[in-house]
């Protein structure tokens, strides 16, 4: 291909073949009414979708209390369960009653405070609280019970720091490590901005993968690609437009999703530099076909190519570090996923958008990133070649 | 409804996967494959933490404080650092997701019996997971404070350490997790994976068998035959959801003896149950495969359309319960929701149609109406 080129008309002539190709992809993309369609409704409404009120943190667990004391102490420390992370749901008169608002699922959490609660507590005595939590969703049950403990501990050392002469004007004087948290990077905690970079993530997989791949197996399929080898073009000239037309498509929704979701609506920050995040995901996009396309040569219909595809685009996405934490995961899979580009580009996607990093402490994921497309797209080249000679 | 057609339908069908054999592995190694990674991935529990101290007052104190996040599991150490100006590129590189700060004078406060305020920067990036660290790092101070409480308390009034740490703390939490009682993070994903499986699999495999006809043009076939539009579609889709049918046993059964999922529900329920989640997602594709004319539409479309409800609303990551009002609504509107309550149900609650037949209701008007949407839908006379 490149050592072809030598005359600047000869050159000329190489990027007209390249362009005309693009041209002709672009064209058969957009007649494909439902596929543009869709295109809008993932880069806009998706987006928007996830942005806009999923959370994962525990928020709004359904409490149940058996309250056998009804004293103010009971009270209060019931009073204390509450917004965001506890939605107080009533009184039972019977624990039973309560065990089967948790079976029915729909609250998580039963509270049983004893008789004479308020006695023994007044008189210095130890008593104690049962709290029964449905760990059907393990982590909401473990936050639901840690939560808690913080609550009754507190309200349990209030309570008797008041009793011993210890609390100064609401403050205790007591030898306790206090927390004092600084989140960086999002200090609000605003969920919105974690959910709608994800999504813009997941989406922007799902296309780079299976629209140049889907292209070039049902070029095979229909037969048209022998017309194209016909022609003076030369392998890579028929590979490349494909990929370049439908990067050029993907960048448009990132562009539409970044500036009329993430920026208009959720309030996301750029913190980095605008140019190096398009500049990324060009070169994820890039990155990622290639896979589609080393999976398009091995496949024999279009069938084949999207089961194939989905196969490693699903774990992919789930597995890549957004959703859960990589490092959690035992080892020998934590390694496979450092294969996954969508792995590096995570690092890389946040790190530009919320903190503000550069190139000098992204290089490894870039590098990374490279070394895999490169050897996913030379290889899907590589095959695509000897499946024509 | 002949038959007799409906099953040369369905022998043609399941002749044409057969015989491609790359799609028939396919079509029951994704289920396994899935559940193999899914099942070692998604793991929900956060565990080691990268985190990086600046210890500031250098006391034994001190020093028997960061020694319990040294101990503990969910944190990884990563080093201690001089000064506070090492922290910003550690941070945004991402190489450590939190850094413990222990002021001066940590030592000397604390045993003048006086509060003292440690600070935590915790990388934002990803809530969850910074909401969690908090979590932990204010479980750690409690039981480093309480020691500390026991200890002066016991000291000014002179008390055994007992019955200090008794008048300190009155009142005992006693926590009993129900359904789950080791509140492990594989007992809520691996049943919740067999919903996850049935949402993605079923629908590609009928949308892309449609649509192939369409494509290849081999549906004119059908057009100008004597099969009605019932007995097609029947036929078409009862290979598809044999396939289906046959992996629901043996994604129960990875979670079941792989994942050591406990099953306590009844068999035959959950596995009537499935099928008929089985039946929705099948009508989800087959609606997809009649609304587009390409493959490649087919595949994103169904793709995106079952991972973006099932990651969002299904209640697999995200307990529906905690959802924001508004996002509530848009999650009952998502079949995924109501099947994962019924796997919860069976696999971890043990209950059946006693209460899960809300669920199981939903489910059906679903599956009906779906299938009869991609029935009235599909015409032999088409318009372009």
């Amino acid at each position: 291909m490149m050592h072809a080129v030598r005359s600047p008309m000869l050159q000329a002539v190489w990027w007209r073949r390249i362009s005309v190709m693009i041209v002709k992809e672009l064209r058969q993309l957009f007649r494909d009414k439902a596929l543009i369609g869709f295109f809008f409704w993932a880069f806009i409404m998706d987006v928007y979708l996830a942005g806009s009120g999923t959370s994962m943190q525990l928020v709004n667990a359904g409490l149940v209390v058996h309250d056998a004391d009804q004293t103010v102490s009971s009270r209060e420390l019931i009073y204390r369960f509450h917004q965001p992370y506890f939605r107080f749901d009533g009184l039972v008169d019977h624990p039973k009653d309560g065990l089967r608002r948790l079976d029915f699922g729909d609250d998580i959490v039963l509270l049983d405070i004893p008789p004479r609660f308020h006695e023994m507590l007044a008189s210095g005595e130890s008593t104690s609280v049962q709290m029964q939590v449905a760990a059907t969703h393990s982590p909401q049950g473990l936050s639901a019970a840690s939560y808690g403990a913080r609550i009754v501990g507190e309200f349990g050392l209030e309570a008797s720091a008041r009793a011993m002469g210890l609390s100064a004007n609401g403050n205790l004087s007591l030898p306790v490590v206090r927390s004092d948290h600084r989140i960086w990077y999002n200090p609000n905690q605003d969920e919105s901005w974690f959910m709608s970079i994800s999504e813009v993530l997941t989406i922007t997989t799902i296309f780079a993968v299976l629209l140049p791949a889907a292209a070039l197996v049902r070029e095979r399929e229909r037969g048209t690609v022998e017309q194209l080898l016909v022609s003076p073009l030369s392998p890579f000239q028929i590979m490349f437009p494909k990929v370049a037309a439908m990067t050029l498509v993907i960048l448009a929704g990132t562009a539409m999703s970044l500036f009329g979701i993430l920026h208009a609506i959720f309030n996301v920050p750029m913190k980095g530099s605008l140019a190096l995040y398009f500049a990324m995901t060009t070169l994820y996009v890039f990155t990622t076909s290639g896979l589609g396309l080393m999976a398009a040569t091995i496949a024999n219909n279009q069938a084949q190519v999207s089961l194939m595809t989905i196969l490693v685009v699903a774990p992919m996405i789930n597995l890549s570090g957004t959703w859960t934490p990589p490092e959690a995961m035992p080892i020998w899979l934590r390694e496979l996923m450092l294969l996954s580009p969508l792995h590096h580009f995570v690092n890389i996607s946040y790190g530009i958008q919320l903190k503000g990093t550069g190139l000098d402490i992204l290089w490894p994921s870039v590098l990374s990133m490279v070394a895999l497309g490169g050897a996913l797209f030379g290889f899907g080249l590589w095959r695509f070649r000897r499946q024509f000679r | 409804m002949n038959v007799r057609r409906v099953a040369a339908v369905a022998s043609k069908e399941w002749r044409e996967t057969v015989r491609d054999r790359m799609f028939l592995s396919l079509a029951f190694l994704i289920p396994i494959l899935w559940m193999l990674v899914f099942g070692y991935g998604m793991v929900l529990d956060v565990e080691n933490i990268p985190y990086a101290v600046v210890d500031r007052d250098h006391s034994s104190l001190s020093r028997d404080y960061l020694y319990r996040f040294q101990q503990s599991r969910y944190f990884d150490f990563k080093g201690a650092l001089t000064d506070e100006r090492e922290v910003e590129p550690l941070l945004a590189s991402s190489r450590i997701r939190a850094v413990i700060i222990i002021p001066e004078k940590f030592q000397e406060r604390l045993l003048a019996g006086q509060a003292v305020g440690v600070q935590t920067l915790v990388d934002g990036t990803f809530p969850l997971r910074s909401d969690i660290t908090k979590g932990y790092v204010i479980a750690i101070n409690t039981a480093f404070s309480e020691e500390l409480v026991v200890a002066h308390v016991a000291r000014i009034k002179g008390l055994a350490p007992d019955r200090a740490r008794q008048l300190i703390q009155p009142i005992k939490l006693e926590v009993r997790y129900l359904y789950n009682q080791e509140v492990k993070s594989a007992w809520t994903i691996a049943p919740a994976l067999v919903m996850l499986v049935l949402t993605l699999a079923p629908p590609l495999l009928t949308a892309l068998g449609i649509v192939r006809e369409k494509e290849r043009g081999s549906i004119y076939n059908i057009y100008s035959s004597t099969v009605s539009r019932l007995e097609f579609l029947v036929g078409k889709l009862a290979p598809y959801v044999a396939i289906s049918a046959f992996n629901i046993l043996v994604l129960w059964l990875m979670a079941v003896y792989l994942f050591a999922a406990p099953f306590k529900g009844n068999g035959l329920f959950f596995y009537a149950t499935a099928l008929l989640f089985v039946f929705i997602t099948t009508g989800q594709g087959l609606i997809v495969s009649l609304l587009v004319n390409t493959q490649q539409a087919a595949a994103i479309i169904t793709v995106v359309l079952s991972i973006v409800p099932t990651m969002l609303y299904g209640g697999l990551l995200v307990p529906v319960s905690a959802l924001a009002p508004q996002t509530k609504v848009i999650a009952h509107l998502f079949p995924e929701m109501y099947f994962t309550n019924i796997v919860h149900g069976t696999f971890l609650k043990g209950v059946g149609i006693e209460v899960l037949w809300p669920d199981v209701s939903v489910l059906v008007v679903y599956a009906i109406s779906l299938l009869s949407i991609g029935y009235w839908l599909f015409r032999k006379r088409p318009s372009v």
